[in-house]
């Protein structure tokens, strides 16, 4: 039998310098156990992430917009550098954060809901019935409201998490359903609300910004809290990762599941009483307009902050990140179909480079 | 003397600053089991890889196919013209397609022009190779219906399919791993065949017992370079190998002077599930118990149901925290008992890959260690760096995410997630499938040396090298039979009684 010389050295140092507790700590499998091996403290810093890195890899999205606001505001300097702008850019997006915060809620724990824009559809619906055509008080008009939407979240779990039935139909029929349930209730009219203490629930001025685009970054640091340092968010999240690793942890992975509908459920009529607060009234078929560009901003947050995984300020930055894209170029001259052609575009694009970019990172 | 058939000169890959695989020769004959061993990391599937065409190796080696040089890195479509074929550790079959169709898959015979698919000369093709191999299955057959084994043979059969009686070479990554040990035997049997016409075969396996068994030669690798090349299987022992791949002595697992006390740490009682029947047990505090049976005779079921992660029809657990009715109990329930449980399935029921090692191990502690309100970080990331620490770990920091460790790190971060709970008693399924000697090491001394802390551990395996280097006492179940309990350091006493057919317990006394 033939053993190459040299390596017995090496296996003397091998065997002489690592014991149970002097491993060395480094890369796994492919990549860096091969190395001499240095001590534990200088691989600790050799791998740590370079701010470079760190920024290339969680917050190119972020660079990209400011890149592009820079963009926006050399082209028409009079145009998009004025506060107005900002306004219209960080004013206007309050909807669609709380629609995308009631997707991420239930993405995060693995389910996917595509009744979100129904219910909050809904939720618009009967607070502009009962609150204008039937002179219900308004308040109790909103809290009848949020009561059905969690009422719809807990039908949607009790389909897919009870009877296991996929969330994908389940989700789709009953966001079919309760939007034609929201056009028979109203009519398919519009119907509007005067109240001046509803309407600045959400355009009260503070800072020059309405009210509730502070709900909503409120609302997105909250999730973001709660995601990462409760225990009940680091259970939806493992729920989401993994089900049964979670069932065999002791989670309670089918009340997470349905809770997780349900808040989804809240958040959705939430946005709705929001759209009515700020607009002053609403038509039921506008509801549908809301689905995709919630859900896109949700997949494209997952390209920043905590690249690969939901994150609410991934979510906020993404929104914002369109808004801005979409406002520049309608002040270009483009007309509306921009919004969509940016969303699609923006959503595929991003979340492609963002992986491109995490496999190279894993690779080297 | 003819070419060999396979010959790489001198192969390196190097990953940013890592030479991953340095110099690396390999040799293969004609007509010989070739096999390629190493740990994890030591660039056995990088070279693999590179042979494959999934990896450009660095400038300056050579890669000859029957005398005939390849260009470099390989294109596969070349290295399979050439007669390279590779059968994957999944076999690569997909369960509803019949036998034919997973044969054909990849080289269909069509038509010109509509490109429709000829199936009967599919058909043929696939009767044709089986035939040659002399593998006894009908080409029409769901592959969903097959053994582990037949499953295996049409893995082969399809990387044969191609391929002139007496030619080419099959590469078998981890090919056998899924094959259950009574069913090796018809695989290997297979093998020869194969090799006997001419053909040559590349094995790479953790299982050194099999290399043993079934190579002619092999090629040792150690972290990339390789130790020992072309070595004749026949002269070498599993020890020497091991050696040689670790760079040093296995030691076998050391057991400190038995601490056991005669307190039990936990108690089943009248367990029944299935083909389980009133099944009984105690595990007292420091002790290692053994339960090991033929594969599919339910005692697999056993780790689950005792931690609530799966409910039999009756049972109770006993510990010094209460009784829990195992028939309505949740996991939770068994945890709050003290009862932890390492499942087999690491990938399905074990880890969330796509998390860190960190969340990994903190799992289970976040609501008894946090607020409902707040979980800090701090105990988070101590725990998991003395898990790294404690059960050599290797992993870039304690960030890493699971997915990118080899699967003995990840099955030791497996053990520290459980083992970060404290349990009482500590169930293990199967704890070193698919993880290198070195690891396994690492995993049986943990179980050890928790054990002397006072720990029970109920360890269920069917590898008889496990039971006998760690367990003070192996309890053989067979269903409608009492149990039979060994105390042996012998693995061939374990496989005996495993397969003993009569009810005449040999040397063990009963327990109830």
């Amino acid at each position: 039998m033939s053993i190459d010389p040299q390596n017995e050295s090496a296996a003397a140092r091998l065997s002489g310098d690592t014991d149970a507790s002097g491993r060395i700590i480094s890369d796994d499998g492919e990549a860096a156990d091969a190395a001499p091996a240095p001590s534990r403290v200088t691989l600790r810093k050799q791998y740590e992430p370079s701010w470079l890195h760190t920024i290339t890899s969680k917050y190119a999205l972020v660079v990209v917009w400011f890149v592009m606001a820079l963009v926006f505001y050399a082209l028409m300097p009079d145009k998009f550098g004025t506060g107005a702008a900002f306004t219209s850019i960080f004013g206007s997006q309050q909807v669609l954060v709380f629609l995308a915060m009631a997707a991420l809620v239930t993405l995060v724990v693995g389910e996917f809901d595509l009744s979100i824009a129904s219910i909050m559809g809904l939720s618009a619906t009967m607070v502009t019935v009962l609150a204008g055509l039937h002179g219900v008080n308004i308040w109790v008009a909103v809290v009848i409201a949020l009561a059905a939407s969690v009422i719809c979240g807990a039908v949607n779990a009790f389909f897919v998490v009870v009877l296991e039935v996929s969330s994908f139909v389940v989700t789709l029929g009953t966001g079919t359903l309760l939007l034609g349930l929201a056009e028979f209730i109203s009519g398919s009219n519009i119907i509007s609300v005067s109240n001046d203490a509803f309407s600045n629930l959400s355009n009260y001025r503070i800072l020059g910004m309405p009210a509730s685009f502070y709900y909503g970054i409120a609302l997105g640091l909250i999730i973001a809290y709660v995601l990462a340092f409760t225990p009940l968010g680091r259970h939806m999240i493992f729920v989401g990762s993994s089900r049964e690793v979670a069932r065999l942890a002791g989670i309670p992975v089918q009340g997470i599941r349905a809770g997780a509908y349900m808040v989804g459920g809240l958040l959705s009529g939430l946005a709705g009483v929001i759209l009515v607060s700020t607009v002053g009234g609403f038509s039921s078929s506008s509801a549908t307009i809301y689905l995709l560009p919630a859900l896109a901003a949700v997949f494209l947050g997952t390209a920043v902050v905590q690249p690969g995984m939901f994150n609410p300020i991934g979510t906020l930055i993404a929104i914002y990140f369109l808004a801005t894209g979409i406002f520049g170029l309608q002040l270009l001259g483009f007309s509306g179909w921009i919004q969509n052609v940016f969303y699609g575009a923006g959503l595929v694009i991003a979340v492609a480079l963002a992986k491109i970019v995490r496999s190279r990172a894993g690779s080297a | 003397m003819s070419a060999p058939r396979l010959e790489a000169n001198s192969l390196s890959k190097t990953f940013g600053a890592t030479k991953v695989l340095d110099s690396a020769d390999l040799v293969v004959n004609a007509g010989e089991i070739h096999a390629l061993v190493g740990q994890n990391g030591s660039g056995k599937s990088t070279m693999v890889k590179i042979l494959t065409g999934f990896h450009a190796p660095d400038p300056g080696g050579s890669v000859f196919l029957d005398g005939n040089e390849l260009s470099l890195p390989v294109r596969w479509q070349e290295a399979s013209d050439a007669g390279i074929s590779v059968v994957h550790q999944d076999l690569g079959l997909l369960d509803h397609l019949s036998v034919a169709e997973n044969i054909g898959v990849g080289g269909f015979i069509h038509s010109r022009f509509l490109r429709k698919i000829n199936w009967q000369a599919q058909r043929q093709v696939a009767k044709d190779v089986l035939d040659r191999l002399d593998v006894q299955v009908d080409p029409a057959m769901p592959v969903a219906l097959l053994t582990p084994a037949q499953r295996a043979e049409i893995g082969i059969a399809r990387a044969l399919r191609d391929q002139a009686a007496g030619t080419g070479l099959v590469i078998l990554d981890e090919a056998t791993r899924a094959l259950p040990r009574d069913e090796l035997a018809r695989f290997h049997t297979l093998l020869r065949r194969v090799v006997d016409e001419g053909t040559s075969v590349l094995m790479v396996s953790h299982n050194l017992d099999e290399v043993l068994g079934l190579s002619d030669r092999v090629t040792i690798l150690r972290d990339g370079r390789v130790v020992g090349a072309g070595l004749v299987t026949s002269e070498l022992s599993e020890q020497e190998i091991a050696r040689i791949m670790l760079g040093k002595s296995v030691d076998r697992v050391s057991r400190s002077a038995p601490s056991i006390s005669q307190k039990p740490a936990a108690t089943v009682h009248d367990l029944t599930w299935g083909l389980v029947e009133d099944f009984s047990i105690t595990v007292t505090e420091g002790e290692v118990v053994g339960l090991t049976g033929l594969p599919g005779s339910g005692f697999e079921a056993i780790p689950y149901l005792v931690t609530g992660a799966l409910r039999p029809e009756s049972g109770t657990l006993t510990t010094a925290r209460g009784s829990v009715d195992l028939a309505s109990a949740s996991v939770a329930d068994c945890l709050k008992s003290g009862v932890a449980l390492v499942p087999e399935r690491r990938d399905r029921d074990g880890l969330a890959y796509e998390m860190s090692i960190q969340d990994n191990i903190a799992l289970p502690s976040l609501s008894r260690r946090g607020k409902p309100w707040r979980v800090s970080r701090g105990w988070q990331r101590q725990q998991a760096i003395e898990a790294i620490e404690e059960l050599g770990i290797r992993a870039r920091s304690a960030n890493t995410l699971v997915k990118e460790l080899s699967g003995g790190n990840q099955q030791k971060v497996l053990m520290a997630k459980w083992l970060s709970v404290g349990p009482r008693l500590f169930v293990l399924h199967e704890p070193t499938q698919a993880v290198d000697v070195g690891a396994r090491r690492d995993l049986l001394q943990a179980i050890r040396d928790n054990a002397a802390e006072g720990i029970g551990v109920l360890l269920v395996s069917i590898e008889p090298s496990d039971l006998v280097d760690v367990c003070d006492r192996i309890l053989v179940f067979r269903p409608h039979q009492p149990l039979v309990e060994l105390r042996t350091e012998n693995a061939d006493d374990v496989l005996d009684a495993i397969y003993e057919d009569t009810t005449s317990a040999t040397g063990g006394h009963h327990e109830h």
